[in-house]
């Protein structure tokens, strides 16, 4: 697995703070409201300029839902969400979003409804440039969108042609295009490869990784597949149940998991070479429910190490070590040092992580 | 923008609905039908097309000319011209007058040439006979096909233009604006249309546009069903995203994405729909609360053949009755060619 190298420490470009979204349960029609699904349940995290952060977790632990309230595809509960030193883009109204919608984009996960089948390619990627006036009617913006076309390794003829003679990996190219054509800081990538070919994917990834060295990109990769997060991403945050439950650099972070949820889930990566091989963690029951999360923290019925306090708070994302990983588990919180239980400090004297 | 192309579904359409030959030769034939119905007026007239009278030009289908004019006797002052008459007297004198094929108009009482009391049956003079006020029937008929196709044509855009706005607003917007406008239309829909139309019809004496707007009170709210869903399902796909978070304005979203993709299917309803209109304004005629009396209609012509005194008189149940018949049958050949062009399956037959 290469890993890639961090880049330097500069001023976030998007920083997200307690961002949530609860979407109400209601039944019937006048009645109140039942409860909430806490999709979203304060999530805070920083990206860098040209970094690449990625987003993992199990379907349905909010992860696409934070690439999509971040862009307010989805209206947050509450939350912050700046692009560099702008005011809260998750409290202002859609109309004064518009400007910033040039510095972030989204690249989506089905290549296949993503681009409206009735559109030339050519209208699709040149919509973007119409909407905020960048590129004048005709000529320029033709050649504008050639540029783009040729920039995702595909034909300038490809303009004129419509969305479905393309296969998915080109479809997916276009709407790479898409995302560049208003030249962004930020792509948010929705599982943009889990929908391709192995060999494709491949090829998607790189096409990433060139045009973040050209243009100093920052990517939001929200992936499950963690062997793309691991070769494409900078810093890793997990998730679980709506929460980040650890988040770090990584090499660090896929190299030495700390959260025991962490661990369950790389121990699921399959491998081929067979020292490699991990100890499978195999987590008992399934994702309790978003609606009525468990009390403490919402992982302790699955965990092979909860001790006393698991049931009772929610442990903080705190930082360990050099403070670069960042983990919300009583395990390493120093106050409860003398209470751990057997089967962590033995997992501990020979690392878990590795066992031949 | 240079990079506009139909796109390639609906072309695939055009091309499969030219494939099915009956409904493309129907669509020809009602075309060529319905259009010679606008030149009613050059087809069946009592005035000429053009007259070339003492070396002037006249177009009398447009303009009025007394009988002065063309120094024919005229009893009563000022009253119009005789083309028929004319006709015959320019005969041999370098005046011509050129008639339309059916030399009467559709509210022209022809007592003068029988001896007994009309309906007359079907002769040289009158192809399909007159009816019981003297009248040409064929002129009757071409000018009730014009009324018939415009009324009912009118009547589905208007309609589909209503529906579609208002569908799509419910299936765009949602939340209460849908769900309260989606009740609206529930109560809306089990007003019965005949009773209000016999109400309304009591009360005022319906012109065209009043029973046009009648009958959309009626019409426009079937289309909205199927917008409001369709466009439910497909704000929910990816592009719609996609639109938004590049900042496509409401407007933008629904009429370059939503609209586009949701409304060509539509084209499937509307034969079916012209034909309803078509049967709705003949039944109303028929049922005397339609367009009012001198107005050319086939309902009013089947009303006057099944009235007793005319038993028997076959030329005038038939002829509104084979008018009716083959219209019903191009649109629903049409319709049919249409839906079977936008089949998804492309084998798939009625038999």
């Amino acid at each position: 697995m290469t890993l890639a190298t961090p880049p330097s420490q500069a001023p976030p470009v998007l920083r997200v703070t307690d961002l949530k979204k609860h979407f109400p349960i209601k039944k019937g029609l006048f009645s109140r409201i039942h409860g909430h699904v806490k999709a979203v349940d304060g999530v805070s995290f920083e990206l860098g300029r040209g970094e690449t952060l990625g987003l993992v977790g199990e379907s349905g632990c909010g992860k696409t839902t934070t690439g999509r309230l971040i862009l307010k595809l989805v209206e947050p509960s509450s939350g912050d969400v700046r692009l560099g030193d702008s005011p809260n883009l998750a409290q202002i109204p859609n109309r004064q979003w518009l400007p910033y919608r040039r510095r972030i984009q989204m690249i989506f996960q089905d290549p296949f409804s993503s681009l409206n089948p009735r559109m030339p390619v050519g209208s699709i990627i040149g919509e973007a440039l119409a909407i905020h006036k960048l590129a004048a009617r005709g000529e320029q913006r033709i050649k504008r969108v050639h540029e783009l076309l040729e920039q995702v390794g595909l034909n300038a003829e490809a303009a004129k042609r419509f969305p479905h003679e393309f296969s998915g990996g080109q479809r997916q190219r276009i709407g790479i295009a898409r995302a560049l054509a208003v030249q962004p800081e930020i792509i948010i990538a929705d599982e943009p490869v889990s929908a391709l070919d192995v060999s494709i994917q491949a090829q998607v990834i790189n096409l990433l990784e060139d045009l973040q060295k050209q243009m100093g990109l920052s990517y939001l990769f929200i992936s499950h597949d963690l062997g793309v997060i691991g070769h494409l991403c900078h810093r890793v945050a997990v998730m679980y149940l709506g929460k980040i439950v650890e988040i770090g650099p990584g090499t660090a972070l896929l190299q030495q998991p700390r959260h025991p949820y962490t661990k369950a889930l790389l121990s699921a990566v399959p491998t081929i070479e067979k020292e490699k091989r991990r100890k499978r963690i195999i987590l008992q029951g399934d994702v309790p429910s978003p609606v009525n999360p468990p009390t403490g923290c919402h992982f302790h019925p699955r965990c092979p190490h909860r001790f006393a306090p698991c049931d009772k708070s929610y442990p903080n994302l705190a930082p360990l070590g050099d403070g670069s990983v960042r983990v919300a588990c009583h395990l390493y919180d120093p106050q409860y040092k003398d209470q751990l239980p057997e089967s962590f400090r033995s997992s501990q004297s020979s690392p878990a992580v590795l066992t031949a | 923008m240079s990079f506009f192309r139909l796109d390639p579904i609906t072309r695939k359409r055009i091309r499969r609905f030219r494939q099915q030959r009956i409904g493309f030769y129907a669509l020809i034939l009602l075309s060529l039908m319905t259009i010679a119905s606008l030149f009613s007026n050059f087809i069946a007239n009592n005035r000429a097309i053009a007259v070339r009278y003492e070396g002037e030009w006249y177009f009398p289908t447009f303009k009025f000319h007394p009988s002065s004019t063309f120094k024919q006797e005229d009893p009563y002052g000022d009253s119009e011209a005789d083309y028929r008459l004319l006709a015959k007297s320019a005969e041999g004198t370098g005046n011509w007058v050129l008639m339309p094929p059916i030399q009467f108009n559709p509210y022209e009482n022809d007592f003068d040439f029988y001896d007994d009391p009309p309906p007359h049956p079907p002769d040289k003079r009158h192809l399909l006979g007159t009816d019981d006020k003297g009248r040409d029937v064929f002129a009757r008929l071409l000018y009730g096909l014009r009324i018939s196709m415009l009324f009912s044509l009118m009547l589905v855009l208007l309609g589909t233009i209503i529906g579609v706005a208002v569908g799509s607003a419910q299936g765009y917007f949602a939340g209460w604006f849908d769900l309260l406008s989606q009740r609206v239309i529930e109560i809306w829909s089990t007003l019965p249309l005949l009773y209000v139309v016999v109400l309304l019809g009591t009360m005022f004496r319906p012109t065209f546009f009043m029973l046009l707007f009648i009958l959309l009170l009626f019409q426009w709210y079937s289309i909205t069903y199927y917008m409001r869903t369709e466009l439910y399902r497909e704000k929910s796909r990816e592009y719609v995203q996609a639109a938004r978070s590049m900042g496509a304005s409401h407007f933008r979203i629904i009429f370059r994405h939503l609209l586009p993709n949701a409304i060509v299917p539509i084209v499937t309803f509307t034969p079916f729909a012209v034909v309803g209109g078509i049967f709705l304004l003949t039944a109303l005629d028929y049922l005397g609360y339609g367009l009012p009396a001198p107005t050319p209609s086939w309902g009013q012509l089947i009303d006057q053949a099944l009235e007793s005194s005319n038993r028997g008189k076959l030329w005038l149940s038939l002829s509104p009755f084979c008018a009716i018949t083959t219209t019903l049958v191009l649109v629903t050949l049409i319709g049919e060619g249409i839906r079977e062009a936008f089949d998804p399956k492309p084998w798939s037959q009625y038999r």
